[in-house]
């Protein structure tokens, strides 16, 4: 008798074999290409007018808010609306993986019942299809930017590194929320108020410099915080950023990857039998 | 991974199920949610149920030969096909699957009704790990024995139960899979299309492949089935000759020969 393909055997609490999952996640990237350029289809991103969306929506955004500032502040100048755009676009990145992350693995159900496969595809799908939104955005903002006068600088190479630890945060965010989703159901109705909280505590509508020292101790508690203000530093002001909030970003983030996906891969062969 | 030839012998061993049990919790509600987690923290009450969905069962099915399953709503059928599948892992005992296989559980392709089902073939089958190459090379025919025309470029919410399971039974037997399961798909498709896939289904089982048939209609597992397994409450009761268990199923069911069981309704 020839050995077996495939053996299925009770698990035991934790992890799967790792290296086999990713062997098996691995072998289905095309599945997340796919699935993000049907999904954006769907949503008629490939239409011009869809693409037209995608830029206006940012920009109508960024207009809505900057209003806000003139209104409150008094006073404004090209800087801060440089420093609105640039962080705002980034945060709805990791806002829109919350988003689409959330019902990832719900609205999968159809396919999680019918067919063995790495679950956290749909999660790392969800964040895909918000990159994707997120790149022409970036586009808009060189655009503005360059439309203001500002002066390109090399230091704004920085922003690279930002952007990856955003996307790490945001693939952390994503597989976890998707999985707690799972066993409760109404936490999509919880979302918008979370990511407005996160908005509002992250320096967006004002930099990092303007925080009150008394509410300085709200930076501790949001990973966005250093990753927003790094990321204005290098891509707005042209300035290194902080090491120590590249550092700090870098580790909130990959905190909440490692925790995020452990949870998520310790809990998601039982995902089939809960949905 | 799905072969187009076949390199299986007729009783050769394709799955192996040895003192197999499944034991799972799931949610009460449809819908789990926090709040109701929330309320119910203060009284205590219970939000999750433990279902023992299958008990020591052992099974071995052949290449070759076409085993059907049948018991009553509820007897653990389709907890058995997911475990073989490996969608579930089990709780206790060990399966081992020597072959590829694919699986149409209960309406299985399509997972996002407003994609189109070109798009959701693509997927369901990139899931399943699938090349690209290999979908492509295999489209076509799925499309014409779909007989969907058209409707395969529409979104899959505008189909009907029937253009469903006609999309999802091609896609399963198309590909050629070494073991193929298939889980009361057969009793959406109108007459034409039933024995159309009835005719499928025994192409594959001369080709030597394997199949597992989940369906209450005896009728049409009396036709194709040369292996019947009756499984009740999570056990399996009996398995053997189709006439005999069919028997001893109808009998247990008090009903006799009567219409209720002979058609698929």
């Amino acid at each position: 008798m020839s050995t077996p393909l495939q053996v299925y055997e009770p698990f035991r609490a934790g992890l799967p074999p790792l290296r086999k999952y990713w062997k098996s996640l691995w072998s289905r990237r095309t599945f997340i290409a796919e699935y993000s350029r049907s999904e954006l289809r769907e949503q008629h991103f490939d239409s011009v007018f869809g693409q037209l969306w995608l830029i206006l929506n940012p920009l109508l955004l960024s207009a809505v808010y900057f209003l806000l500032i003139v209104i409150i502040r008094g006073s404004s100048d090209s800087t801060r609306y440089a420093h609105l755009t640039a962080t705002l676009f980034l945060f709805y990145l990791v806002s829109n993986s919350l988003t689409g992350g959330v019902k990832s693995i719900t609205a999968g159900q159809r396919l999680i019942l019918n067919t063995a496969f790495p679950r956290i595809m749909l999660p790392i799908s969800a964040v895909v299809i918000s990159i994707i939104k997120f790149l022409p955005t970036l586009a808009v903002f060189l655009v503005i930017r360059a439309f203001l006068g500002l002066p390109f600088d090399w230091q704004m190479l920085w922003a690279i590194p930002v952007l990856l630890i955003s996307v790490l945060l945001a693939l952390g965010l994503a597989i976890t929320i998707s999985c707690i989703n799972v066993y409760f159901r109404d936490i999509a109705n919880f979302l918008p108020y979370m990511t407005r909280t996160l908005l509002y505590l992250s320096p967006i509508l004002y930099e990092a410099s303007d925080l009150k020292p008394k509410l300085k101790t709200l930076e501790l508690f949001n990973p966005l915080f250093p990753i927003l203000d790094s990321w204005s530093r290098a891509l707005v002001h042209g300035q290194t950023p902080h090491l120590s909030h590249l550092l700090i970003a870098f580790g909130w983030a990959l905190g909440i990857f490692l925790i995020g996906t452990y949870f998520f891969l310790s809990r998601e062969r039982e995902f089939a039998v809960r949905l | 991974m799905p072969s187009v030839s076949n390199p299986h012998k007729t009783n050769e061993i394709a799955v192996s199920v040895r003192d197999l049990g499944l034991i799972y919790t799931t949610a009460i509600d449809r819908r789990p949610t926090l709040k109701a987690r929330l309320k119910a923290f203060g009284r205590g009450g219970k939000q999750t149920r433990v279902i023992h969905a299958l008990d020591h069962v052992n099974l071995d099915v052949e290449y070759g030969h076409v085993l059907g399953i049948i018991g009553t709503n509820g007897a653990g059928k389709s907890s058995l096909m997911r475990v073989m599948a490996g969608i579930v892992p089990p709780t206790q005992g060990r399966v081992e699957v020597f072959g590829s296989v694919s699986t149409l559980l209960a309406l299985g392709v399509g997972f996002n009704p407003s994609m189109s089902g070109r798009d959701n073939v693509y997927l369901g089958g990139l899931a399943a790990g699938m090349s690209r190459e290999e979908i492509d090379a295999h489209f076509e025919e799925i499309a014409q024995f779909s007989e969907l025309g058209e409707a395969i470029d529409a979104p899959m919410r505008t189909y009907s139960s029937g253009m469903y399971a006609r999309l999802a039974f091609s896609v399963a037997a198309t590909v050629r899979p070494d073991i193929l399961i298939v889980d009361e798909a057969l009793s959406t498709g109108d007459a034409k299309f039933k024995e159309k896939s009835l005719n499928r289904i025994k192409e594959l089982r001369s080709d030597d492949r394997a199949l597992i048939l989940v369906s209450h209609a005896m009728a049409t597992l009396l036709d194709v089935c040369n292996d019947i397994a009756w499984i009740h409450k999570g056990k399996l009761i009996m398995r053997g000759e189709p006439n005999i268990v069919i028997n001893a199923y109808r009998e247990f069911l008090q009903v006799g020969k009567s219409a209720a069981i002979d058609e698929d309704v």
